[in-house]
């Protein structure tokens, strides 16, 4: 091929190109980036290439290999040109069935295209897929949609133009010049100013200067340079050019990492292509500038990032560090003014000549422009490359474009910057991702690396994650961070071993801070980043491991049995009673499921079973039904009435303790104290004891009978339960304080939350509590036909489903945000819509109207669309001006949270928080009143029953120290569980199903809807338990 | 520095050894001249010699006339070479979180016994070299092991003997 010294050569090329593409029916586009490419995209390739010369078409229909098209998740993809059609996953069956009935049919294969889990839809056309609508691509332009191995192609997008003018028409200043305008930092992660570092070398004198690319890329989680290199190598070969022009440098190297073959190898051959046509080498377009650019291969180690470590490994040295200054514009590569950019930062060169530094500076926000690459990875739907402009909001970026987490586990944090960086929480997700505003979280915006977390992850062991690799990357040249480092790191792990000590957290922040100020380059001065962040945003987490031996995420398995053991609030031994069951031991099981927990008949039903969210047969096929089973064992006692026979009491130690509240938290504390000899007296308002589980949950939950047969088991440990006694009317709080050695106050929540809306005493609107009191105690009720239920949690699901049994025509739950962010529990939801109830979305009342006999008939509503992140992660709903519209409804029940309140206590004798819950004043559970405890509700508003009853547990714990006990509950005899001896191959195998009631039969009564397990079922589903609980 | 010169090498094989000193001295002659080329050479010895002895660093640091600390200090410091002569196969267990609390430990326990070799070492016929990885993301299919690039799925120590003999030679 001929040389190219004219402008006019280049823009015969483009043309000639531009038109050949023209020529085609079809071009096709196979993405080649690394992520394809360990997808077997070369299949992919294969099949179509042999597909299409089969068919005899080879003359109509092309097929590229271009780079990262940024989708790495649902690799490998494919684009048909011109209809933009997209598809993923595609394997050499799927490309012959769209060369057959696409290409040669003319009928695109929406089943094959990208599917965006949160519309639940394909979305055949790459223009309209959230993805990409919102990423700006100019780093990223040409990857994706140009063929990486073909110079022409990069012509053709107007590559190599941009040199050509600076060559041509700029001054070396000028070309400066028009970079400083742009605006554009470097965005290795340094963010400095690259038109004032290129000024810098511009103005330094030598006999030779260089221009490095930074192509180490080292970062965990940071796959953006390589995608560039692989995807569009020209453009950083471009950047260099015009940075070699611009500083008066005539050669110019690439380091790039050892572990990137790919990009050595494409980015070798581009250079060998600019070199055969004459753009690199001598006398460039004819002018007297030449240049050229040789690859250097790093050797695995991270500090050659660094800039003078990366210096050093090209000179063939270790790759240690220098002191700077001298800055390596002054003395660099060899002892000559050199500057290093990163890739990102050179792509982006080019086309800001080409189109100029005030079109680039149009991007961005004030203190910084243009667009940044970010790589996503991690529990994130969308993982890959995306591109956006610097200001976009971080939770847009997550939710928006990344699509969110996976599944139904919540965001917990973001990680940026690698290493180096800090992590992002919940309450912070609208921060803009710009240079400063990350700063002043603690983070950084580093390389690009967004590392996305959920639930699952412990903080604590992410800072150890992050220290293991530092530490192992250290060069060990700075006392600072060859000590430091190891140092913090074993004071990590002892803690995620569960050996912490107190004073542990203290004495990191201070390692930290004295390593970031004293060690002698980037790495060790932001080795301690991750550590201090997840201190400051997780301080909980640490002190939970040192303090309690927990871990909340279930990861540092050393602290716990087993994950789902471990997030029961209860601690209940899960795989114990799993063993158990699949033993056919459903006595013992009961047994020991009751040791931690006097309630598993209840649990069994109402629980939301936290364990099972954690369950690791979940990554295999389904979680255990742990639930379930708590339930049929229980039931098993119930009906064997052979439980109890064998529990033993302590005898009395003379101490008396009143418990206020027969709920599920107050029953737990006095069975727990009755069984270690206290004498228990518990008061209960109402006529029958069981609080929010009788007279808040409905019958075809939780039937009377299955309540009644626990709680008298809770009688038989010794507890006296007085019914219709309340506290502050029949007896006072003074009289008990004087009479009992110490107090636990479990009311609960008996208020409803109101929706602070005209017409919300109108007759026809009562509150959900109330609603199902009356239910539940059978009072007498007129239902209306047309029943609106408002809000989304378990109150509202229950209303909603008591109405219908009690006979509405129609229910409707309306709700502020969208059905998957309601808090009530899944199936109960499921089984809600399966009975007829119907769920409006986004929609709030604005206010009730009454009929003309004065009772409700009308709502008047309004729609809400989802705005920016609260604290919670969740987006606040924003109500749409001028949305309004009404609805018919002859009875409205707003269920929209309870709280608390205690008329038989001053507000100014003990410590009540903001929103009407008791201060508690430590672990203790003890309020700030001496020797009285609170737990269950009544400290935390409506939450969990399994949490009430491990409130209820603890505070025993914590009454019996207080009243000079060892703390030590008696949680009956020892039950022993047989050994393991499953060791083989996991199969995969769907839960065994319990029996449930049809939706029609079960409608109009309050029959249970959940029948229960088959013996042989629940012995099969048991034995579906992984048995996380073994070691060595 | 004595040099040592290709025949006096001891190997197993003399005329293989012969051959890969031939090859290296190539390498040295093609990139001699270019500053700074030391970790380029290192990387093309060891694909050649398949790691980097003692011998073969002093043979390097000899022809490039540079002192033996320089290269051994190089050599040591990047984690792409190898002192050690590596296996033609590497087995990774994987000890990330999923898979320790499904018996990985066991496994690493069971490797142990059956190649007779400890984590980071290769076996005396070079055919594997045993490793632990950190988390391999294939927690669904715990316990994890990967040999080369296939990854072994819900692997238990009675499953290691089939699983090691795949790769009988």
């Amino acid at each position: 091929m001929k040389t190219i010294n004219t402008i006019s050569q280049l823009r015969d090329i483009k043309e000639r190109y531009n038109k050949t593409l023209q020529k085609y029916d079809y071009r096709i586009y196979i993405c080649s980036g690394a992520g394809c490419v360990s997808s077997n995209c070369a299949q992919v390739y294969d099949t179509f290439v042999n597909g299409i010369q089969n068919k005899g078409l080879a003359g109509k229909v092309k097929i590229y290999q271009t780079g990262c098209m940024g989708t790495c998740a649902v690799g490998p993809v494919v684009l048909v040109l011109p209809d933009r059609v997209f598809y993923t996953e595609i394997d050499e069956k799927k490309a012959q069935e769209i060369i057959n009935t696409h290409i040669i049919g003319g009928r695109v294969i929406e089943e094959y295209t990208f599917y965006d889990h949160s519309l639940r839809k394909h979305v055949p056309k790459i223009d309209d897929i959230d993805f990409f609508k919102r990423q700006v691509k100019i780093a990223l332009r040409n990857c994706g949609s140009i063929e990486f191995g073909d110079i022409e192609a990069y012509i053709a997008s107007d590559g190599y133009f941009a040199i050509h003018s600076a060559l041509s028409g700029l001054s070396p200043k000028d070309v400066v010049d028009i970079v400083k305008k742009s605006g554009l930092k470097g965005r290795g992660g340094a963010g400095f100013p690259t038109g004032v570092k290129w000024e810098a070398a511009l103005n330094q004198s030598g006999d030779a200067k260089y221009i490095v690319c930074n192509a180490d890329e080292g970062d965990p989680g940071a796959f953006m340079d390589r995608s560039i290199i692989e995807g569009d190598p020209h453009s950083v070969i471009e950047g260099m050019m015009i940075g070699g022009y611009a500083i008066g440098a005539n050669m110019g190297y690439i380091y790039i990492r050892a572990e990137y073959p790919i990009a050595v190898e494409r980015m070798t051959a581009a250079l060998e292509e600019a070199r055969g046509l004459g753009l690199l080498g001598k006398n460039i377009f004819g002018t007297d500038f030449s240049f050229d650019i040789e690859i250097r291969i790093g050797a695995g180690a991270f500090v050659c990032g660094e800039e003078t470590s990366l210096m050093s490994s090209i000179e063939g040295n270790r790759g240690e560090p220098r002191q700077k200054p001298p800055f390596p514009f002054q003395s660099g590569l060899f002892g000559k003014p050199t500057i290093i950019n990163n890739v990102e930062t050179l792509a982006n060169i080019p086309v800001i000549i080409f189109k100029g530094g005030e079109w680039y500076s149009g991007f961005g926000t004030e203190q910084s422009k243009g667009t940044k690459v970010f790589a996503l990875a991690g529990n994130v739907v969308n993982t890959g490359i995306v591109e956006v402009p610097i200001g976009t909001p971080l939770g847009d970026i997550i939710f928006e474009i990344g699509g969110g987490t996976p599944g139904k586990k919540k965001f917990k944090s973001a990680q940026i910057g690698g290493p180096s960086g800090g992590c992002v929480t919940t309450k912070d997700l609208n921060v803009i991702t710009d240079y400063e505003p990350l700063k002043e979280l603690g983070a950084i915006m580093g390389s690009g690396g967004l590392i996305v977390m959920n639930e699952d992850t412990c903080m604590v062991d992410t800072a150890r994650f992050f220290m293991d690799f530092i530490r192992d990357e250290s060069c060990g040249k700075c006392t600072a961070c060859r000590i430091g480092t190891k140092r913090m790191l074993e004071i990590l792990e002892r803690i995620t071993r569960g050996e912490g000590k107190e004073g542990d957290v203290e004495l990191l922040i201070e390692l930290g801070e004295t390593l970031s100020e004293t060690a002698m380059c980037g790495l060790g001065q932001t080795a301690p980043n991750p550590v201090l962040s997840t201190i400051k945003y997780f301080r909980d987490e640490y002190d939970e491991h040192i303090r309690n031996k927990y871990c909340r995420a279930g990861v540092c398995s050393e602290l716990f049995i087993s994950p789902c053991e471990n997030t029961c609030p209860a601690n209940v031994n899960v795989p114990g009673y799993m063993s158990l069951i699949a033993a056919g031991r459903f006595i013992d099981a009961y047994n020991l499921v009751r040791q931690e927990n006097p309630f598993p008949a209840v649990c069994g039903r109402i629980c939301t079973r936290p364990c099972e969210s954690k369950c690791r047969r979940g990554t295999v096929d389904e979680a255990v039904a742990i639930c379930d089973l708590k339930r049929f064992v229980a039931d098993y006692a119930i009906q064997n009435e052979k439980a109890y026979s064998h529990d033993i009491v302590f005898p009395k130690n003379g101490k008396s303790v009143a418990v206020l509240g027969a709920g599920a938290s107050g029953l737990t504390c006095a069975y727990y104290l009755a069984r270690i000899g206290y004498d228990v007296d518990v008061f209960e308002e109402h006529d029958t004891a069981g609080g929010v589980l009788c007279y808040g949950i409905p019958e075809y939950r939780l039937p009377k009978d299955v309540l009644a047969h626990e709680v008298l088991l809770v009688e038989q440990a010794g507890v006296k339960i007085h019914l219709n006694t309340e506290v502050g009317k029949d007896i006072s709080f003074k009289d008990i304080k004087s009479k009992y050695d110490s107090i636990y106050i479990a009311t609960g929540t008996q208020l409803p939350q109101k929706v602070n809306i005209p017409g919300e005493d109108l007759p026809g609107v009562i509150h959900g509590i109330r609603f199902l009191k009356k239910a539940n105690t059978h009072a007498p009720m007129q239902i209306g036909c047309n029943v609106m239920v408002i809000g989304g949690g378990n109150t509202a699901i229950d209303s909603a489903r008591t109405a219908l049994r009690l006979g509405a025509k129609k229910v409707t739950v309306l709700y502020r945000r969208t059905t998957d962010a309601m808090p009530a529990y899944e199936t109960e939801i499921r089984e809600a819509v399966e009975e007829g109830i119907e769920i409006i979305e986004l929609a709030a009342p604005v206010r009730f109207i009454a009929g003309k006999d004065g009772k409700v008939c009308k709502v008047e509503c309004v729609k809400m669309r989802l705005g920016n992140f609260d604290a919670s992660g969740r987006r606040r709903s924003v109500l749409i001006e001028d949305s309004n519209f009404v609805l018919d409804a002859d009875m409205v029940i707003p269920a929209v949270s309870q709280h608390a309140d205690f008329p038989f206590i001053g507000k100014d004798e003990i410590g009540i928080t903001p929103w009407g819950t008791f201060v508690l004043k430590d672990d203790t559970q003890m309020t700030t009143m001496e020797g009285v405890f609170a737990g269950g509700d009544v400290t935390r508003g409506p939450d969990e029953v399994i949490r009430a009853i491990a409130d209820g547990k603890k505070a025993a714990v914590s009454i019996d120290k207080y009243l000079g006990g060892k703390g030590k509950l008696n949680k009956g005899e020892f039950i022993d569980i047989p050994e393991i001896s499953d060791n083989d191959e996991v199969v995969a195998h769907a839960r065994f199903e319990q029996e449930v009631l049809d939706p029609e039969t079960r409608k109009n009564n309050f029959d249970e809807v959940i029948k229960g397990y088959h013996k042989l079922n629940a012995m099969a589903e048991a034995m579906r338990c992984l048995h996380c609980e073994r070691r060595q | 520095m004595k040099t040592k010169s290709v025949t006096e090498k001891h190997c197993e094989c003399k005329e293989c050894n012969e051959k890969q000193y031939s090859e290296i001295a190539n390498i040295i002659d093609l990139y001699k001249g270019k500053p700074g080329s030391l970790i380029q050479i290192l990387h093309l010895a060891q694909e050649v010699y398949g790691f980097l002895p003692l011998d073969v660093q002093i043979y390097i640091a000899d022809s490039l006339n540079i002192p033996l600390s320089e290269v051994s200090g190089v050599v040591t410091f990047y984690s792409f070479f190898s002192t050690k002569p590596r296996g033609r196969h590497t087995i990774r267990v994987c000890l990330g979180t999923a898979c320790y609390v499904r018996g990985g430990k066991k496994i690493v326990e069971g490797l142990r016994e059956k190649l007779g070799v400890d984590i980071g070492q290769t076996t005396p016929d070079g055919k594997f070299t045993f490793e632990v990885a950190r988390c391999i993301g294939a927690c669904g299919l715990a316990p994890a092991v990967m040999i080369d690039d296939v990854v072994y799925k819900q692997v238990n120590v009675n499953k290691l003997g089939a699983i090691l003999s795949k790769y009988d030679e």
